[in-house]
C-alpha cells in the first residue's frame, strides 16, 4: 500500500504541473480581470499580494504534507502495532506557529485597510462627478442620469470623469457587477448603495447581475460604455427619442421573459395581446406584476418607478411594431402580459 | 451479561422494524442518524449532478430555469440541513457515550425525538418541490424580498420555512442532551483534559448549536409571519432585506464550523491512532476548537461585504475573519507535527484524514483571501466562493466524515469495510473533487456568477465548466464503489474484535458491535488514551 501511494504521489504532482501550464497561458490567467479603472487596479493589487501570501503557505503546509507522508510511512519491517516516539507537544514550538501566522494576518488587515481609500475611490466624492441612479429590476437595470435621461442595461459613461453610481433594488436584490471597472455593490430596495470609479480607457464593459434575484437571474446583463465626452453627450441624447427609450425599455423590460417579438419564453407570447395596446391596462398591469395559476411564473412589476415619458415611449414602439401590436389568428388567445 | 438488560425489553421489539421504530438506545439512533442522513447526500448529491449537467456545456436546456433554481436551493440547503448537521449528531450519538464510559445520553428519549423531528423535517423540505409554482427558489440562504410572498409565491418556500424550524428544533434537543451527557456522565477519571477530543469537537459543536440555532429559527417564523400573516418584519422600507441577512448570517457562519469542528474531531482521533502516536499538544487542539467556536460568533457580515456597510463594520469583520485563521492553522499544525516521525498506516481513515488536511488547508487560504473584503467585492457571490465554500465543506468535512465512517466502521457494525474499495473509494473522490471544484476558483476569478441556470461564453470558460462536470460526475462514480463496499461489507464482511486498530479512546473497550449497555465495567480513566494504558498494563503482565 505505501509504495503504490509513493508511486502516486510523483504522478500527481505530474498532473498537477502539466495542468498548470495552460492554465497560466489561458486568457485571464489566475488572476481578475485585468483592471480598467484605478479601485479596480488597487482590488487587482491586493489579490496578488494576498495570493502570494496565502500560496507560500500552500506550498509550505503540502509540502510538509507530502514529505512526512512520504517519510514517515511505515516500513514493511516495522509491525504495524509498533509506537511512533511518544511526543506529548511542544509548547514553546506551539507558540510559535500561533504567534507567526497572527503576525501575518495583522499585518495583512492593516495593509488591507490603507488600500481602502484607493479601492472604493473615496476621492470622487470630493471632486466634480457624474452622479448616475441605477434602478435594479427583475431582470433588467435602469439608469438614471442627471438630467433626466434614461438608458435601459447600457450604462453610458464619459471617460476620465469620475462616477458615483446610486443603486437601489426595485424588487427584490440583485448585485451590479462590471468585474473589469471595479468589486460588486448590491442593489436592495429600501435602500441607496454607493459605488465610486473612474472609468480610463473608452470601450464596452460587460456586466451581469451577481445576487439571486429569480428565474432570469442569469441573463440580466448590463453594457457600460465608455467614450469620450462628445460621443458621451451624443448617444445619451439619441437614446431619449422615444422610439429608441421605448426599443431599449422592451428588450429590457419585456423581453427577457416574452421574447424580442413577443413570441413567449419563461413567460407567455404576448405578441399582438390587446393589452398592449391599450394604455391604462398595460400600465397598471407593468406597476402591479400579476401571479395567475394559467402560468408558471409570477410577472414581476417591471415598471415600477417609470416616469410618464418611458410609458409612452413604450406604448410609441409597441405601436411601430406590426408584430407586436397586431393581433394574430383569433386561434392563440396569448396571455395577460 | 447482554442478554440479561435485553430480558427486560418486550420479546416483540426484538430484531424487527418495530425495535428499531421504538429505540430510544443511543447506539441505535446513531446508525438512524448516519443512515438517513447519507440517503438525504445520496439526493442532495443527485441535484449537484443535474446542476452539474445542466452547466456542462453553454446554452444547455436540460434543466428549465425554475427548476435549475428550485436544485440550487434544496442543494444547499439539504446537504447543510439533512447532511452535514446530522451526520455528524449521527456520529455523536453513536461516539459520546462510548467515549466517556457512559451506557447511554442523559435523555434518551429525548434523543429519539431528536431523530424523528430530523426525518420529518427532512420530508418537509424536501416536499417542497410539490408545491404548486414550484419549491423554494432563493437559494439556501433565502434572501428576502425574493423569499418573500409577492416574489416567491406558493407554498415552496412555506416548505421551506417549517422544514428548517424541524431540523432546528431537532437539533437544538440532541445538542442540549449532548452537553448534559458530556457534563455529567462521564466515566471515573475521566477529566476535562481526558476527554477524546472528538467529544470536545460535539461540546463545541453544540454549544454553537444552542446558541445561534434560535436565531434562524426566530427569522424563518418572522418571514413565515411576513408570508402568511402579512406583517412587515422584513419589509424594504423597514430595511427588511438586510436585517434577514444579518439574522441569517449570524446563525448560517457559525453553522459553518459547526459543520467543520466535529469533522476536524474525528481526524484528530484518526491521525494519532494511524501515525501510532499521540495527538500532539492535546491542549492546544482542544482550545483551538473553543477558541474557533467562539470566534465564529463575531465573524458572521463577511457574508455581507456588497449590501453597503460602513467600511469601519466591514473593516471590524475583516479583522475577525482573518482571526479565526490562527486558531484554524494551530490545528493545521499540530496534525502535521503528529504525523512527524509516526509510523503511518495508509489506510482508508487516514488516507480521508490526509485528504482532509490538503483540501481544507486550499478552503482556508481562500477564506483568507475572501476575508481581504476589496478582493471580496470581486469574488463575492462567483464560483470562486462556490469553490471556496466547498474546499471547506467537502475537502474538509465530507472528507472528514468518510475518514470516521471508515474508522468506526469495524466498531459499528462488528466488520472489517473492504479495503481495497476503500482506497479506491478515495482515489477516485480525491480525483473527481479536484477536478469539480479546482477550475471554479478559475471561473469565478473569470466573472462567472453563482446560481446561474446556463452561460453564453465558449472556449475556455466552457471547457473549465467541462472538467467540472466530468469531476462532479467522477465524484458519483466514488460514491456507487463507497455505497457497494458499506452495504457488501456490512453483511458479509471479515468479522473483527472489540479493537481492530490499536486505538485509544473508549468505545474501543466495548465489543464490536457494542452491546446494549455498551460496558459490562469502565476502566479508571487515567490518560487521554485509556484503552493504550490498558494494553501497556495487559503487556507488562505478559499477557
Amino acid at each position: 500500500m505505501a509504495a503504490k501511494l509513493t508511486a502516486a504521489v510523483p504522478v500527481a504532482l505530474v498532473l498537477a504541473l502539466s495542468g498548470a501550464g495552460p492554465i497560466l497561458a489561458a486568457p485571464g490567467g489566475i488572476g481578475p480581470p485585468s483592471p480598467e479603472t484605478p479601485s479596480g487596479e488597487a482590488i487587482s493589487r491586493l489579490y496578488w499580494i494576498v495570493l502570494g501570501l496565502c500560496g507560500i503557505v500552500f506550498v509550505l503546509v503540502e509540502t510538509a504534507l507530502i514529505l512526512f507522508i512520504v517519510r514517515f510511512r511505515r516500513r514493511r519491517d516495522t509491525p504495524e502495532s509498533a509506537e511512533g516516539p511518544q511526543i506529548h507537544g511542544n509548547t514553546r514550538l506551539e507558540i510559535i506557529w500561533t504567534a507567526i501566522p497572527a503576525i501575518i494576518l495583522a499585518a495583512l488587515a492593516i495593509f488591507t485597510f490603507t488600500q481602502i481609500p484607493a479601492v472604493q475611490a473615496q476621492a470622487v466624492a470630493d471632486e466634480e462627478h457624474l452622479t448616475v441612479g441605477v434602478e435594479a429590476h427583475q431582470f433588467y437595470w435602469e439608469y438614471r442620469y442627471p438630467n433626466g435621461e434614461i438608458t435601459v442595461n447600457t450604462l453610458y459613461l464619459p471617460v476620465d470623469e469620475p462616477v458615483e453610481l446610486r443603486l437601489t433594488g426595485m424588487d427584490v436584490i440583485h448585485s451590479w457587477w462590471v468585474p473589469a471597472l471595479t468589486g460588486k455593490m448590491d442593489a436592495i430596495p429600501g435602500r441607496i448603495n454607493t459605488l465610486r470609479f473612474v472609468p480610463e480607457s473608452t470601450g464596452d464593459f460587460e456586466g451581469k447581475c451577481a445576487e439571486l434575484c429569480g428565474v432570469q437571474h442569469a441573463f440580466m446583463p448590463t453594457t457600460v460604455t465608455v467614450m469620450d465626452r462628445d460621443g458621451y453627450e451624443s448617444a445619451l441624447a439619441a437614446q431619449q427619442e422615444p422610439l429608441a427609450l421605448g426599443k431599449a425599455t422592451w428588450e429590457g423590460a419585456c423581453a427577457t421573459c416574452h421574447g424580442l417579438d413577443g413570441q413567449g419564453d419563461v413567460g407567455p407570447s404576448i405578441a399582438g395581446n390587446g393589452t398592449l395596446t391599450n394604455p391604462e391596462g398595460l400600465r397598471t398591469l407593468l406597476l402591479n406584476g400579476q401571479n395567475t395559476s394559467q402560468f408558471d411564473y409570477y410577472m414581476p412589476p417591471v415598471g415600477r418607478g417609470w416616469p410618464p415619458r418611458q410609458f409612452e415611449a413604450l406604448m410609441a414602439y409597441i405601436k411601430s411594431s406590426e408584430t407586436l401590436s397586431t393581433a394574430p389568428a383569433p386561434t392563440t388567445t396569448g396571455g395577460g402580459g | 451479561m447482554a442478554t440479561r438488560s435485553e430480558a427486560l425489553a418486550p420479546t416483540w421489539k426484538e430484531g424487527s422494524v418495530t425495535s428499531w421504530l421504538t429505540t430510544v438506545d443511543h447506539k441505535r439512533i446513531g446508525i438512524l442518524y448516519i443512515v438517513t442522513s447519507f440517503l438525504f447526500f445520496g439526493a442532495a448529491g443527485v441535484m449537484a449532478l443535474l446542476m452539474r449537467i445542466q452547466l456542462s456545456h453553454s446554452n444547455a436546456g436540460f434543466l428549465t430555469k425554475g427548476a435549475y433554481n428550485e436544485v440550487v436551493t434544496m442543494h444547499g440547503t439539504a446537504m447543510v440541513f439533512l447532511f452535514v448537521v446530522p451526520v455528524l449528531a449521527g456520529f455523536g450519538n453513536y461516539l459520546v457515550p462510548l467515549m466517556i464510559g457512559a451506557k447511554d445520553m442523559a435523555f434518551p428519549r429525548l434523543n429519539a425525538a431528536s431523530y424523528w423531528l430530523f426525518l420529518l423535517g427532512g420530508l418537509v423540505l424536501l416536499s417542497s418541490f410539490l408545491a404548486d409554482q414550484g419549491g423554494a427558489q432563493c437559494g439556501w440562504t433565502s434572501y428576502t424580498p425574493c423569499s418573500s410572498e409577492q416574489f416567491s409565491p406558493g407554498h415552496g418556500q412555506d416548505l421551506w420555512i417549517l422544514g428548517v424550524h424541524l431540523t432546528g428544533i431537532s437539533s437544538i434537543l440532541s445538542s442540549i442532551n449532548f452537553l448534559v451527557t458530556i457534563h455529567n456522565m462521564r466515566a471515573p477519571g475521566m477529566t476535562w483534559m481526558r476527554i477524546p477530543l472528538f467529544t470536545w469537537a460535539i461540546e463545541a459543536y453544540s454549544v454553537l448549536l444552542v446558541l445561534v440555532l434560535p436565531t434562524i429559527a426566530a427569522a424563518a417564523t418572522l418571514l413565515l409571519l411576513d408570508r402568511q400573516a402579512g406583517t412587515t418584519f422584513f419589509a424594504p422600507e423597514n430595511g427588511g432585506p438586510i436585517l434577514w441577512q444579518h439574522m441569517f448570517w449570524f446563525f448560517g457562519h457559525p453553522e459553518v464550523y459547526i459543520m467543520v469542528l466535529p469533522a476536524m474531531g474525528i481526524i484528530s482521533e484518526v491521525i494519532p491512532v494511524f501515525s501510532r502516536k499521540p495527538i500532539f499538544g492535546y491542549k492546544a487542539v482542544a482550545f483551538s476548537t473553543i477558541g474557533i467556536a467562539f470566534a465564529s460568533m463575531l465573524v458572521w457580515a463577511h457574508h455581507m461585504f456588497t449590501v453597503g456597510m460602513p467600511t469601519y463594520l466591514q473593516a471590524f469583520f475583516a479583522a475577525t475573519s482573518l482571526a479565526v485563521a490562527v486558531p484554524t492553522s494551530v490545528k493545521i499544525f499540530n496534525w502535521l507535527a503528529t504525523l512527524w516521525r509516526g509510523h503511518l498506516i495508509f489506510r482508508a481513515p487516514l488516507m480521508f484524514a490526509l485528504g482532509f488536511i490538503g483540501l481544507f488547508t486550499i478552503g482556508g487560504l481562500t477564506g483568507i483571501m475572501l476575508a481581504v473584503f476589496p478582493f471580496d467585492y470581486q469574488a463575492q457571490d462567483s464560483y470562486f466562493v462556490v469553490a471556496h465554500m466547498h474546499y471547506v465543506l467537502f475537502g474538509g468535512t465530507v472528507f472528514g466524515v468518510f475518514s470516521g465512517v471508515y474508522y468506526w466502521f469495524p466498531k459499528i457494525t462488528g466488520r472489517m469495510y473492504n479495503e481495497r474499495l476503500a482506497q479506491i473509494h478515495f482515489w477516485l473522490l480525491f480525483l473527481g473533487f479536484n477536478l469539480a471544484f479546482l477550475p471554479q476558483h478559475l471561473l469565478g476569478l473569470m466573472g462567472m456568477q453563482r446560481r446561474i441556470y446556463t452561460y453564453t461564453q465558449g472556449g475556455i470558460f466552457e471547457w473549465y465548466n467541462v472538467v467540472s462536470s466530468i469531476g462532479a460526475l467522477l465524484m458519483g462514480v466514488a460514491m456507487l464503489v463507497f455505497l457497494w463496499n458499506a452495504v457488501t461489507s456490512w453483511r458479509t464482511g471479515r468479522r473483527v474484535g472489540p479493537d481492530p486498530w490499536g486505538a485509544d479512546t473508549l468505545e474501543w473497550y466495548a465489543d464490536s458491535p457494542p452491546a446494549p449497555h455498551n460496558f459490562d465495567r469502565v476502566p479508571y480513566v487515567t490518560s487521554a488514551r485509556p484503552l493504550r494504558d490498558l494494553r501497556l498494563r495487559l503487556q507488562e503482565r505478559g499477557t
